[in-house]
């Protein structure tokens, strides 16, 4: 197995500041690394062939590459659908312009399940990307080729992601990478495609903290195109690398490790130990809520997007056929063929626990759950500083694997993740040694605009 | 049998804020070309979010508090979602399980009509139909330049007895959002109506009226409709049917399922709002005087009728403003109300103009009562001036002089002459000073001379010839 080598940005940019870097020679070298990349990982659903005058910002001449759900200006946009087959965006999100406006370049558009929708990055209408660690295996999802790529990248890279319900925290930990999940509205979503609007949150994926911390800090801070972008003032948030977590609590909530792999559990409980050693203290805590964060989160998610997609009916912009038909028929037609089994499924489960009669039972009872899961996570974060807890359940399985799975015991899989997504708590994954030569996360979660927080205490864990 | 018929209405009034509800896009569409005051977000484009137009709420709290709502403390929108070619995303953003306003109430001649709620949602685009028909239309085309203006929807309890008091409510309803300068009530299309009915049987609704006149007239229909199906023992189903405007009879549109499902959910773009105490009284301090309160000071204040202060503030603020400038200038305030009502409005409404569109204004008009007070023209004859007055906006006393030569002094000497040999009788009381016989020789003679005299002439010549 060979894995991209590590190049630490901060020289690297240095370097380009002080002029000892020759842009043309890197960016011809970026691409033509992408390319082999591409024909091994398949991270890509587009790469970027034109990347324009490059300004001397802050991450000065950055790669960095885009999940396909977040709307880059000209360059080719679908989510991973095949209902948005050849959508040119007229703009940029905010998040690319300010890669932009701050020096960085967008290498190429990533690979992702179909609108957000899974756990594999296996439900794609497009390119399946394949893990560094073993291409036989998956790369985890729904940021499955923002993974893939900084995995694989052999230069330097940052990956802007997205998460719903742990799309980026899987396949970061299925890749040995760092999966950064801010606070919900941290970083805009203007010009995010919407998969379930009032969990979706822009992150970042990188190969050490730094590089999470670094993009992380250009692309936050309020948007007023975004009504539900944050107020609260982004700052530097590398100045927090390997900061002091002497007296640092760090809650091991039990919940989080009941039915993980025994090996796996070990990794975690060593990182545990090691923050001890610099001074942490460990504090045993409970979440019984837990355990009905991953019904209400599907719930909640599916009900927003069977919302979010109506919209795809093939007249505007997307995949479109000659018209044929009256309304009703066309766009069932454009939408039974646009769309993939897994965003069907969807669509079908999110209109009936909204559906009259059953919207209370379901819908509105999810909402309940979510308040009283804020409610659990505040209470906690009153008693310790962060929460530390396995990423996922198991290191990344095969394809083949996957394919036995019923959609159910996928879901199942998302359940450490579900709660602090669902509350929009911001958490960090950070790669935690290896089981069996495959990559293991470790994940901390913390209040409310409390990255600095998990930027250090993750910084401390990757020494 | 007496039948009881139950009607409510859900107002639709599209509200003259600059821009749209959720974008910057205009909202000032008429003439524009189809499909040129739109953008991503009103054409519903993935990665776009909407960002709420505050003017918009603004504007619904002043018409919940003018309607004598409770104004909620927190309010949100909410996704109403069904598939139809006119919405831009397949769902509509509305509001569902707080409004902005709830529980108010209008008064239509002793009849309380209570108001439901008020909310803001999102108007769809517009479907033009390629034969102008829905039923038998090839293709539509649609022009989104309407989505996303913001609607003010009034939703009434259905307390509304006849089809006649619906129009009345319009009509109030309507002075009521002018006087708040919330729609233009220049445009038809700026309030459009939704109608449900119900008698003997469930509840058929009416989609999307345009004008008052339209409402009363469908309404009307449905309910002998009803009637007959009643009269011949026939279920009245639960139904949406369509105004066809030339025919004036409903069609069916399609049957209902009993509930109707658009499967609401909050729209997570979109944070509630919080509406406190000092944002509603920002607004309830900035209200205009509302035409009702306008009643009472007329009354009060000018000892005018009720009837006639309720004319004019209903006619609209314009008129109401028309009578209060007249009332500045002029002392008998009843002779004002009075002129207004019987003359002026009805040359007004034949030229279909509203007073500020015209060329009255109230010097001029006053003129019209004062050569009247005084005499130099009779009432009959301000009568028929007044309509070259509207037209023209002249004033009445330079019309009068211009129409007076055209009859010379000596040309009227002899009318006069001949029509009072004509009339012994007139001219014995004339002789003894009757007020009556006076008017009636002037009537007579103006009559003769096709108005084309000077009362105050022909009174002179009367006198010089009966002495
Ligand atoms: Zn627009």
């Amino acid at each position: 197995m060979k894995v991209g080598k590590l190049i630490h940005l901060k020289e690297f940019l240095e370097d380009a500041k002080n002029g000892n870097v020759d842009i043309g020679e890197f960016t011809a070298k970026v691409f033509s690394e992408t390319k082999k990349i591409q024909e091994k990982f398949a991270p890509f659903i587009t790469i970027n062939d034109s990347i324009g005058e490059l300004k001397k910002g802050r991450i000065f001449p950055l790669p960095i590459s885009v999940k396909d759900c977040i709307c880059t200006k000209g360059i080719k946009t679908t989510a991973g659908s095949k209902i948005l087959d050849s959508y040119m965006p007229p703009f940029d999100a905010t998040s690319v312009s300010k890669v932009k406006e701050n020096g960085g370049f967008v290498l190429g558009k990533t690979a992702q399940d179909e609108f957000g929708f899974g756990t594999f990055s296996t439900n794609c209408a497009y390119s399946v990307p394949k893990n560094p660690y073993d291409r036989e295996r998956s790369c985890g999802g729904s940021s499955g080729g923002a993974a893939c790529i900084t995995a694989a990248a052999t230069f330097p890279h940052v990956a802007i992601a997205e998460s719903t319900g742990g799309s980026i925290t899987a396949p970061a930990a299925f890749t040995g990478t760092v999966g950064l999940t801010p606070t919900y509205g941290r970083i805009s979503r203007y010009g995010l495609i919407d998969y379930s609007n009032s969990m979706d949150k822009i992150g970042v994926i990188g190969k050490e903290v730094f590089d999470a911390a670094l993009l992380f800090s250009v692309i936050s801070g309020y948007d007023p195109l975004d009504s539900t972008s944050s107020k609260v003032e982004t700052k530097d948030f590398t100045r927090f690398i390997e900061k002091d977590i002497k007296g640092m609590k760090v809650g091991i909530p039990k919940e989080y490790f009941e039915g993980i792999d025994e090996k796996i559990a070990k990794n975690i409980m060593e990182r545990a130990a090691s923050l001890e050693s610099l001074g942490a203290e460990l504090v045993d805590i409970s979440l019984p809520l837990t355990k009905f964060s991953l019904p209400s989160y599907y719930l909640i998610a599916m009900s927003e997007a069977s919302t979010n997609l109506a919209r795809y009916s093939g007249l505007r912009y997307g995949l479109q056929e000659n018209v044929s038909g009256n309304f009703s028929e066309y766009f069932s037609d454009i939408r039974e063929k646009g769309f993939g089994k897994e965003a069907k499924r969807r669509i079908m489960l999110g209109t009936y626990a909204r559906a009259a009669g059953f919207r209370e039972a379901y819908y509105i009872k999810a909402l309940k759950v979510r308040q009283l899961i804020i409610n659990e996570f505040k209470n906690a974060f009153g008693k310790v500083d962060v929460l530390l807890a396995p990423s996922m359940p198991i290191t990344a399985p095969k394809f083949s694997e996957i394919e036995n799975l019923t959609p159910l015991q996928i879901y199942n899989i998302d359940k450490l993740t579900t709660a602090p997504n669902m509350a929009g708590i911001p958490t960090i994954s950070v790669p935690a040694g290896t089981v069996s030569g495959l990559p293991v996360g470790v994940q901390f979660m913390a209040n409310y605009f409390d990255e600095e927080k998990l930027i250090s205490v993750a910084s401390a864990i990757q020494k | 049998m007496i039948y009881m018929v139950k009607i409510g209405l859900e107002i639709h009034c599209q509200l003259n804020t600059k821009s749209k509800l959720f974008c910057s896009c205009s909202t000032n569409i008429s003439e524009k070309e189809p499909n040129s005051e739109t953008c991503p977000v009103c054409l519903g484009f993935p990665g776009y979010k909407p960002v709420v137009n505050k003017k918009a709420i603004d504007f619904t709290i002043g018409i919940g508090i003018a309607l004598g709502c409770t104004i909620s403390n927190e309010t949100f929108f909410s996704r109403k979602t069904y598939f139809y070619p006119d919405m831009s995303k397949n769902f509509q953003i509305t509001q569902y399980e707080i409004p902005i306003a709830t529980g108010g109430s209008i008064d239509i001649e002793g009849n309380k009509i209570r108001i439901r709620r008020v909310h803001l949602e999102e108007d769809p685009a517009k479907i033009v139909y390629a034969n102008g028909d829905i039923s038998t239309t090839e293709y539509t085309l649609i022009d989104y330049n309407r989505s996303g203006i913001p609607l003010a929807e009034i939703v009434t309890e259905p307390d509304i007895e006849t089809p006649k008091e619906a129009r009345k409510l319009l009509e109030k309803i309507s002075a009521i959002l002018e006087y708040l300068n919330v729609y233009d009530v220049s445009k038809e299309a700026s309030l459009r109506v939704d109608a449900n009915i119900s008698s003997e049987g469930e509840r058929v609704e009416i989609k999307n009226i345009t004008g008052f006149e339209n409402v009363e007239k469908a309404l009307s229909y449905e309910v002998i409709r009803q009637k007959s199906m009643t009269r011949m023992k026939k279920v009245i189903e639960r139904e949406t049917r369509h105004f066809d405007e030339t025919t004036r009879t409903t069609k069916g549109l399609r049957k209902k399922e009993y509930e109707e499902d658009y499967g609401y959910i909050f729209d997570p773009d979109l944070p509630s709002i919080r509406i406190d105490d000092a944002w509603i009284n920002s607004i309830k301090d900035n209200l205009p005087e509302l035409p009702d309160n306008k009643v009472k000071r007329f009354v009060g204040e000018y000892k005018i009728s009720d009837y006639d202060a309720g004319v004019i503030a209903y006619t609209g603020k314009d008129m109401a403003d028309f009578f209060e400038d007249c009332c500045k200038i002029y002392k008998r305030y009843d002779n004002i109300s009075k002129w207004i009502i019987n003359y002026l409005l009805k040359s007004l409404n034949w030229n279909s103009q509203k007073v500020s569109e015209s060329k009255v204004k109230p010097n001029t008009f006053i003129e019209l009562l004062e050569i009247m007070d005084n005499g130099e023209i009779t009432e009959r004859y301000a009568k028929e001036l007044i309509k070259e007055y509207v037209d023209s906006g002249i004033s009445p006393r330079a019309l009068a002089k211009k129409n007076e030569f055209k009859v010379t002094d000596a040309e009227l000497k002899k009318t006069v002459e001949g029509i009072l040999k004509e009339n012994e009788k007139a001219l014995e009381d004339l002789k003894a000073g009757k007020e009556n016989a006076k008017q009636y020789i002037i009537g007579l003679v103006l009559k003769a001379t096709n108005n084309q005299a000077n009362p105050k002439l022909i009174i002179k010549i009367m006198e010089e010839l009966i002495h």
